[in-house]
């Protein structure tokens, strides 16, 4: 192999970090697009690997392999997980800068704005990492900078900001995994809705024989960001019988995009909702966890359930 | 390339299920190895009567089928070095049955190992082979290799754990391979010969392995050495006292070091440090064993010796072995980790000269050689850390690990113990098996007549690995 192509002028400088990383794989359990898909080309290694054909000449840069670059919710815990310290997203970032100059821009997990935009500038405001602005015309974002974390989605209140590709973590996706597991599962109680980062990894991908999952009362789902909860979303498995629902977030000082304080706002809300219509607010609730803390997680739904199998069903 | 008939593998498998782009072509032309090919297509079996469909497909036009599982694998063994079909089984991600009563699981192959582990741990029991990459790699990965890990000097490879197997022959046909008893002896049991195949004989479709109980005491120790030698010795005498260890490795200076950058350990930078464990279901019988490895220890020259029940310590050390070879690649801003001539086995009591010969070879052809590994197994480690860019450094890399595994063969040991052969180890595979290599080419015929499954491995594999392969790096001339 030899070093073809110059032009990728801020990738260029990881090609030692590239090289250093032995490929291990180990980042695919904590990847939520792995898990969604299955296909290792949507795992971080592959977009590291991708990012290495890059810079060689080996891959040409074309729509495919761009839209694996910008497909990416910046959760960082492959990154977290890489023992070879290869800095992951900073790598996807400058990947993604060359590739934007080239024309190439995904569409990727960059959220985009629809026509119904009412230029409120609201979106423009809340984004945690300066990714989206008003271009005269409309609002824009920057490919580069979005991270994907579904802020400006939770803001907009025309619903015009849109992440067309969730990868399993869309609104609409959640609501129909939860009413899924809820209408085949005879115990099921609750729906916990996890931050990738509060997550823990369980099966990564595998299947369990039905024998060992029919009797399940919970079913963790994750929905990256804390900040993309939105009152329907959790609200949601109520009207498919659910007893409870759990938002797991991160503490608050550790969200790299604030939505933690934003979902425990929306989830304050919906308790005094309950409360003014005589259902305990302790049906809902959030709980803060730090990243990888998988006992402080398990004992927090199991407090839940716990709780969940005193009150009974909402009647 | 022969032409391929994409629509036909779509209409087997589904157009979800079927993969041409460039840019998936070339991520699934690598794993963790130093190799890289590109595939003409990635299809995704669901069934066993897909995988059955695809292999008639395949043999019928000769078109070679790689089977893949987490792409975790060390030496090449999924790069399609002749191009074909990447059949990535991942999606065969089944856990089929845990029986407790007889003692068995049956899985599809694409489960991985760790998730396994997981659905067993609520019965008190594991599965116990548990490679380092054991979070990604999956059961089928593992049989094609016999994959094992530190846990092996006590419970086995997987070779001891494959009760039985469902296999897919090149023809498409499906056949049933072992039993689900402990024992057999009902002819040639072929599904021990499908492990460790690397994928050149079958497509394992679904496997019973055996399982055994959670010990109730687990102990673990680490014990520092100024010598290398000292450490090595230790091992042997470990071995020879009758002592069954749960775990014994050892980790070299270059290895310490980059386990403290990486993950803060905090272990004593020494020259050599041996991790040893015991474990069992009643207490006396474990301190019984950990004492007589301390004693060991402390007789070949050991310092600051200590053992610990403290499950929190010991997730610690186990972690931190496990990430070790990942962080490698942390010793020194410019080397690379590589994995080259990386899981030799020799006899106990050369342990040791083994691991001087490495830091001897690698000194003298001014390359990083580190020496760890599951040495209560035979098992050493070898990985080369280098500037990737730099050709003069892949000649000395070459000519160190030819050097080392000269003294592998001389000694009786073996090229592999646990990685497999792929096309890295393919020289010294040859030389040490030249008087079977017919046998082998036989048994491979009577399996797969076209040598469509995975060709050009194992004994069919170019015995240069940096001229005949291309490699994954950037290597400037």
């Amino acid at each position: 192999m030899e070093n073809k192509i110059k032009e990728f002028k801020n990738l260029e400088k990881w090609q030692g970090t590239l090289a250093s990383c032995i490929r291990c794989g180990y980042c695919f359990e904590h990847c939520p697009m792995f898990k969604h898909t299955g296909w290792e080309s949507d795992a971080p290694r592959a977009k590291i690997i991708t990012a290495f054909g890059l810079i060689t000449g080996e891959v040409e840069p074309s729509e495919s392999a761009a839209d694996k670059m910008f497909s990416c919710f910046y959760c960082k815990r492959c990154e977290a997980a890489c023992s070879s310290g290869v800095p992951l997203t900073e790598i996807f970032t400058d990947a993604r800068k060359d590739l934007v100059e080239m024309g190439l821009e995904g569409p990727g997990t960059t959220s985009i704005t629809k026509l119904n935009c009412a230029r409120c500038l609201i979106c423009v405001g809340a984004c945690p990492h300066e990714a989206r602005n008003y271009d005269g015309k409309g609002i824009a974002t920057d490919p580069a900078k979005c991270q994907a974390c579904g802020i400006c989605l939770e803001v907009c209140p025309a619903g015009a900001a849109k992440i067309e590709n969730n990868f399993g973590t869309g609104r609409d996706e959640l609501i129909e995994k939860a009413s899924n597991f809820l209408n085949t599962h005879e115990s099921s109680k609750a729906i916990i809705f996890a931050c990738n980062w509060s997550y823990f990894p369980e099966l990564q991908a595998s299947v369990l024989p039905d024998s060992e999952t029919r009797d399940n009362n919970y079913e963790i789902l994750v929905n990256m960001c804390g900040g993309r909860l939105e009152p329907y979303l959790l609200m949601a498995p109520f009207l498919h019988n659910a007893w409870g629902v759990m938002a797991a977030v991160c503490p608050d000082d550790d969200c790299q995009h604030n939505g933690n304080l934003r979902a425990k706002k929306i989830v304050e809300t919906l308790r005094n909702t309950f409360k003014s219509i005589d259902i305990d607010p302790e049906r809902i609730q959030l709980v803060q966890i730090p990243a990888g803390d998988k006992s402080l997680f398990q004992a927090e739904i199991d407090t839940f359930v716990d709780k969940l199998n005193n009150m009974g069903p909402i009647r | 390339m022969k032409p391929i008939d994409v629509t036909r593998l779509k209409e087997i498998v589904g157009e979800r299920n079927v993969k041409t782009d460039p840019s998936d072509l070339y991520v699934y032309g690598s794993d963790s190895s130093v190799h890289h090919a590109m595939p003409w297509a990635i299809v995704k079996p669901e069934t066993t009567q897909q995988v059955q469909e695809i292999m008639k497909y395949a043999n019928g036009n000769g078109i070679p089928v790689i089977a893949r599982g987490g792409g975790s694998g060390m030496c090449g063994q999924t790069v399609p070095i002749q191009g074909g079909i990447m059949l990535d089984m991942k999606a065969m991600n089944k856990i089929l049955e845990i029986n407790l009563k007889d003692v068995y699981c049956r899985v599809e192959p694409g489960v991985v190992d760790d998730d396994l582990n997981l659905a067993l741990k609520q019965y008190g029991v594991f599965y116990p082979p548990t490679p380092a990459s054991s979070r990604i790699a999956t059961i089928g990965g593992e049989i094609a290799n016999n994959a094992s890990g530190v846990r092996s000097v006590k419970y086995g490879a997987t070779r001891d754990a494959v009760l039985g197997m469902k296999v897919v022959l090149p023809n498409g046909d499906l056949v049933t391979l072992g039993s689900h008893t402990r024992v057999e002896a009902s002819g040639y049991q072929l599904h021990k010969l499908i492990v460790g195949s690397e994928g050149t004989l079958g497509i394992v479709v679904e496997a019973t392995l055996s399982f055994v109980p959670i010990p109730e005491f687990r102990c673990m120790g680490v014990a520092n050495f100024d010598a290398l030698k000292d450490a090595g010795e230790a091992i042997g005498s470990i071995m020879a006292s009758g002592s069954i260890p749960s775990m014994l490795e050892l980790v070299d200076s270059v290895a310490i070091k980059a386990v403290n950058k990486t993950m803060d350990l905090g272990l004593k930078e020494v020259a050599a440090a041996l991790i040893f464990e015991a474990d069992g279901m009643v207490k006396e019988a474990v301190d019984y064993e950990i004492d007589k490895m301390k004693k060991i220890c402390e007789k070949h020259n050991g310092k600051d010796i200590h053992a610990s029940y403290d499950p929190k310590e010991r997730a610690k050390i186990f972690m931190g072995r496990k990430k070790l070879f990942p962080a490698l690649s942390k010793y020194d801003d410019n080397l690379a980790s590589t994995s080259l001539a990386d899981d030799m086995a020799v006899p106990y009591s050369k342990m040791a000269e083994l691991a001087g010969k490495v830091h001897e070879v690698a000194d003298r052809h001014n390359i990083v050689m580190t020496a760890y590994g599951h040495c209560g197994s035979g098992c050493m480690h070898t990985k080369i850390l280098m500037d990737t860019k730099r050709k003069d450094q892949w000649d000395a890399a070459k000519k160190a690990i030819t050097e080392i595994y000269e003294y592998v063969r001389s000694v009786n040991g073996t090229t592999s113990a646990e990685h497999g052969i792929g096309l890295s180890k393919a020289e010294s595979f040859k030389v040490e098996k030249a008087d079977s290599l017919n046998l082998l080419a036989g048994i491979k015929k009577a399996f797969d007549p076209n040598n469509i499954l995975n060709p050009g491995k194992l004994s069919q594999a170019p015995e240069d690995w940096v001229t005949a392969t291309n490699l994954r790096y950037s290597v400037n001339s």
